[in-house]
């Protein structure tokens, strides 16, 4: 297998405070991979730096084999990588379909009406309500919308920060059934989560961050086995 | 770009600014203009005067080999403050072989005149720019170091004389520069050049003194005798007058600066302080001038009253702050952007209504003409007064009253500034809602910022009004409050000195560059937007106010990392809520 | 009755006019919240393009025949305004996009006084009004005693076309649906792949090109400019935008009319006549954004406002 995305010594930095310091991770194509860790950990900053909201200090982003560190985020949603970010930040005062068609906004080919149905099709509680404001709808629907919106630039690799965030605990599964979905239709996915249990039982690798850095790395059910990780995340021992 | 080819080569950084230094030098003593001197009356080739001194080398060249001589001796100073000064240096010299070179240019007829024509060579122009650019970069390529501070502290008589000796020196400098090439128009083209590259030079030599962290040490004593150093600097300005700037005429603009300055101070109070742009300021001094026309007993206003001055002041004070709380009042409603446009249109409102001849208040297009002139313990104001066998230029007790009022101004801003009220407008500038969280009275603070800063704009236009002798609505309009506004950004926001010398630029240069008055508006648009672009903190900037515009902050780290940081803190926070929901998930 | 219909007349035609501003206003407003004080100086700097067009590059064959010189000097307006709102949002406002906000607003402040002075210094004979040609026939309806001059007739079908044509590209072109995302959350549509600078170029242009088309119908229905047009109408314009609620085009439009009836009737009606007209302006203005700062359309809780 061929990494899809390579973080290589990647150092983000407000002012003095380094939030992310040297963190490096793989995520081969295909894969689910998750960073998992506690609250500012730098798993956010991480996310963001990568789509290009923010700059890297040091280190280097590859995105299959090519450096997308420090390009436009514009440029970096082109070159396939799709962020959901926290919090969803729907575009509230927009149509549902409005959100999904700006999640193509880079797309020229004729193939979105069909992606758009998809979505639909995928989570039928969209299709009904369509041309109502994205604002109104419940936090499990928006997510799906944030979800689906994001699928729809088409990307290699979709990164999602806390997708399960606020939801109940059956939202929580639905969502994550979703993901196990897309994977299973060749969609790589770097998930940040809290829900340690969810996230490391669904993917296929994962990464604890602290402090700004990778403290262990393995495949989801190894750490969710870790006595270290389940004192840490679990609540145990 | 050139800078980049040297960056991260120190090495190269002393040869450079030695040779840039002896280049100074050089091109200094190279002819700077292709034809003779006086050889024919104006407007030919004659009027250069300003190239004909004793040795051959006058004012601009001298500064220039002075600043060349300066920026060698650096080169063995002690590392620290090698970088920031020759860069300073670098940048005073380029500018006086620039404005020279473009004067030369435009006055001689082409490029021809600072190359060769005529057979005669004269490339002091040329060399000294070269050189200036060479020094510059020299100064930039030398290893950055944190600004100098210096940690001395000398016997109490002996950081007096220093003080006694700075304060001396500035007023020689405030003078020189008064009078730097004399008035400007038609019978003296080259007024602008004299002016302007006498004040490169200051610049040169000021950036370069506080590249050696000198100024940083006086202003740092100064700061230790507060008291002293106010009455040395108040003696300065009283002593102004027997200076070789003391005729009529100077004396006549530095009382028109000192009425702005004190205005802009005030307007400081309201921008600088609480943040609240207000681009309808001069409209409070308006208010002051025309109270004061109609309380002065000028034969054509309404009321025909005649009350002491002090009194006039006095009411003039509390009808401008009337209407600056009644200004301010939307203030707390109103936020921001917004409140820029109410008070535009209460300047505008009051523009109109002056112009209208308003309950017959303002004389309208008439004016009101005739306000006659103060009467100092019986001496009228606009009187030549001889004091210690020295015969005074008329109009200079306006010039002491003026100096007062700035005194008095700036004390009031001080001791604002750093009262309660003063720490709550810059928490109210700094975030309103969090000092509304602090317990601050946000919607009074704001009010009580417009009060005063329009009772102050309502004394200078008092005073003002009697020293013009006519108040007329075409003295405050829109422009006016720019310009205003133009000389507290210049100086630097929030900060006293600033606002001086802001609006000392900007009442002086008019003078000087007559022959571009048709421009001076444009220039002045032109000046606001590129302040902003590239030095929004303005020429002196307050220490706390830096962090917010200059994309510095206070201990000089760049603003968009402190910005970061907030972000980042904003990010744990976050991280912080949800976690909580995180971890009882990952629990159950 | 006759006086007061024709004073309605009047407000409409100036409130159409007053619409050409106020979209860029509302526009720019909405995507960077920066108070455009230079685009008052857009409007005008249209009109005066469009007179040197004029006078300077129709032949005269073309200067006579007036269904070939409106269309050309209204172009030639609206590509001047749209060249000098592109400059001035690349070179001024651009750097400071990650300034405090005081500095693009005075930035803004010295780009108005710069291009009113650079008009009067370098237009010829720039201090003193203009006359502007006749590019539309003068004629004019009378009904029940009521004038409507032809070119406020123009003015205000224009007005309306116009408006509404850009309502329909905002609302339902992919450009359009990018600039409402940027100026909802511009962070996530930059997640979607949308280049700010792009949507905020287009805002200006847009906002530019109405307003030059603006400054030229002034000229056709007011037969006189002078440099001040843009300051005075760009602050009845920004009026009218709040007033209808800033960031919201239909109530910029709606916003618009309303000042332009309360500037004719206050005239006609309210103490001081039209000496003082624009006193009630400011007091509305005032009013408005102590009483209901959201304006009639606007979000009543803006997140980053």
């Amino acid at each position: 297998m061929s990494a899809l995305l390579e973080v290589r010594g990647l150092t983000v930095a407000y002012g003095a405070i380094e939030a992310v310091r040297d963190i490096s991770f793989v995520v081969e194509t295909g894969q689910i991979v998750c960073l998992i860790g506690a609250n500012g950990a730098g798993k956010t900053t991480t996310l963001r730096t990568i789509s290009g909201l923010l700059r890297p200090r040091a280190g280097d982003i590859l995105f299959d084999g090519q450096s997308i560190a420090n390009q436009p985020a514009h440029a970096i949603l082109g070159a396939g990588v799709a962020h959901c970010p926290e919090g969803r930040r729907l575009f509230a005062r927009m149509t549902v379909e409005e959100n999904l068609l700006l999640g193509a906004y880079t797309r020229t080919d004729d193939g979105v009406t069909t992606d758009v149905q998809r979505v639909y099709d995928l989570f039928p509680v969209l299709g009904e309500r369509r041309h109502n404001k994205a604002g109104l709808f419940s936090g499990g629907e928006q997510q799906m919308l944030a979800i689906g919106r994001a699928m729809m630039s088409r990307p290699r690799l979709l990164m999602l920060d806390e997708p399960s965030m606020g939801l109940s605990p059956i939202m929580t599964q639905k969502i994550f059934d979703t993901l196990a979905d897309l994977k299973a239709q060749g969609t790589t996915i770097l998930l940040v989560e809290q829900n340690a249990l969810a996230a490391l039982a669904l993917c296929d690798r994962g990464y604890v961050v602290d402090l700004g850095r990778t403290t262990l790395e393995g495949p989801g059910h190894e750490l969710l086995a870790d006595h270290r990780v389940r004192a840490a995340y679990l609540g145990e021992g | 770009m050139i800078t980049k080819l040297v960056a991260g080569k120190p090495g190269l950084a002393r040869p450079l600014s030695i040779v840039g230094g002896v280049l100074l030098i050089v091109g200094a003593l190279l002819p700077w203009a292709t034809f003779q001197l006086n050889i024919m009356p104006y407007p030919a080739l004659s009027t250069l005067q300003f190239f004909d001194a004793p040795f051959g080398v006058p004012g601009f060249r001298l500064h220039v080999m002075l600043l060349g001589v300066a920026v060698i001796a650096v080169a063995f100073a002690p590392a620290a403050i090698r970088g920031r000064t020759t860069k300073a240096l670098g940048w005073g010299a380029l500018a006086i072989a620039v404005v020279n070179a473009a004067y030369l240019i435009v006055e001689g007829g082409g490029f021809g005149t600072i190359t060769s024509a005529h057979g005669a060579f004269a490339f002091g122009a040329v060399v000294s720019a070269v050189a200036a650019v060479m020094a510059i970069v020299a100064g930039s390529a030398y290893p950055a170091a944190p600004p100098v501070t210096w940690d001395l502290k000398l016997a109490k008589p002996l950081e007096w004389l220093v003080l006694v000796l700075a304060y001396a020196a500035l007023l020689k400098v405030v003078a020189d520069t008064l009078t730097a090439g004399g008035r400007g128009g038609a019978a003296n083209p080259y007024a602008g050049a004299v002016f302007l590259s006498f004040v490169a030079f200051l610049f040169g030599v000021f950036g370069g003194l506080n590249g050696t962290g000198l100024l940083r040490w006086v202003s740092a004593v100064a700061e230790r005798h507060r008291a002293f150093s106010a009455v040395v600097l108040l003696a300065c300005a009283f002593v102004l007058p027997f200076t070789e700037a003391g005729t009529e005429q100077w004396i006549y603009t530095a009382t028109n600066i000192g009425v702005f300055a004190a205005t802009a101070i005030g307007l400081n109070i309201v921008v600088g302080l609480a943040g609240l742009l207000d681009l309808g300021y001069v409209a409070f001094m308006g208010i002051g001038a025309f109270v004061a026309a109609n309380l002065s007993g000028a034969a054509s206003a309404s009321l025909g009253v005649d009350l002491p001055f002090v009194l006039v002041l006095v009411i003039a004070a509390i009808v401008a702050g009337v209407f600056g709380a009644i200004v301010g009042s939307p203030t707390l409603r109103v936020r921001g952007d917004y409140l820029a446009i109410v008070t535009l249109a209460f300047g505008e409102i009051f523009f109109k209504a002056a112009q209208n001849n308003i309950a017959g208040a303002t004389g309208g297009s008439n004016a009101i003409p005739g306000i006659p002139p103060l009467d100092f313990l019986g001496t009228p104001g606009d009187a030549a007064i001889t004091v210690f066998g020295a015969e005074l230029a008329g109009g200079v007790l306006y010039y002491l009253l003026a100096v007062v009022i700035v005194a008095l101004v700036m004390v009031l801003f001080a001791n604002l500034k750093s009262s309660r009220i003063g720490r709550a407008w810059i928490a109210v500038r700094e975030d309103e809602d969090a000092a509304r969280a602090m317990g601050v009275k946000t919607g009074k603070i704001k009010v009580l910022a417009f009060l005063v800063g329009a009772a102050i704009a309502g004394v200078a236009g008092a005073v003002l009004v009697h020293r013009l002798t006519t108040a007329s609505y075409e003295s405050f309009t829109f422009l006016e409050s720019v310009t205003l506004l133009s000389a507290v950004i210049l100086g630097g926001m929030g900060s006293i000195p600033g606002a001086v010398v802001g609006a000392s630029l900007l009442f002086v240069l008019p003078e000087k560059l007559r022959e571009f008055s048709d421009y001076r508006l444009m220039l002045f648009g032109l000046a606001l937007v590129l302040i902003m672009r590239f030095r929004p903190q303005g020429l002196i900037p307050d220490k706390v106010r830096r962090a917010e515009l200059a994309g510095e902050t206070a201990e000089g780290g760049s603003l968009k990392e402190a910005e970061e940081r907030a972000v980042a803190e904003q990010e744990r926070a976050d991280d912080e809520r949800l976690g909580r929901t995180g971890v009882t998930e990952g629990r159950s | 009755m006759v006086t007061l219909l024709q004073q309605l007349v009047n407000g409409i035609v100036l409130g159409g006019l007053l619409a050409f501003i106020t979209l860029g206003y509302t526009m720019v407003y909405g995507i960077i919240q920066l108070i455009n004080f230079a685009h008052g100086e857009v409007f005008m700097v249209g009109s005066y393009a469009a007179l040197a067009t004029y006078l300077w590059a129709l032949p005269s064959g073309i200067q006579s025949t007036w269904y070939l010189a409106l269309p050309i000097v209204i172009l030639a307006g609206a590509a001047f305004s749209v060249l000098v709102a592109v400059i001035m949002e690349r070179f001024a406002y651009r750097p400071l996009r990650n300034a405090p906000r005081l500095a693009p607003l005075i930035t803004a402040l010295g780009i108005s006084v710069f291009l009113q002075e650079a008009v009067r210094n370098f237009f010829p004979d720039g201090t003193r009004p203009k006359a502007f040609p006749e590019v539309f026939p003068e004629g004019q309806l009378t009904f029940l005693g009521v004038t409507v001059p032809a070119s406020g007739l123009l003015l205000v079908v224009m007005a309306i076309i116009l408006t509404g044509a850009l309502q329909l590209y905002v609302n339902t072109s992919k450009l359009g649906r990018a600039m409402r995302a940027t100026a909802q959350d511009p962070d996530t549509a930059r997640l979607m792949g949308i280049n700010p600078d792009r949507v905020i170029v287009l805002t200006f242009i847009l906002g530019a090109a109405l307003a030059g088309v603006g400054g030229v119908l002034y000229g056709v229905h007011y037969d006189n400019i002078n440099i001040t047009i843009g300051f005075q109408n760009g602050i009845f314009a920004f009026t009218a935008a709040v007033l209808g609620g800033i960031g919201s085009l239909r109530g910029a439009v709606v916003g618009a009319f309303c000042i332009g009836l309360i500037k004719t009737l206050a005239g006609q009606y309210m103490p001081g006549g039209t000496a003082y007209d624009y006193v009630w302006i400011f007091v509305i203005l005032i009013l408005v954004l102590v009483f209901r700062p959201q304006g009639f359309f606007g979000e009543t809780e803006r997140v980053r406002a």
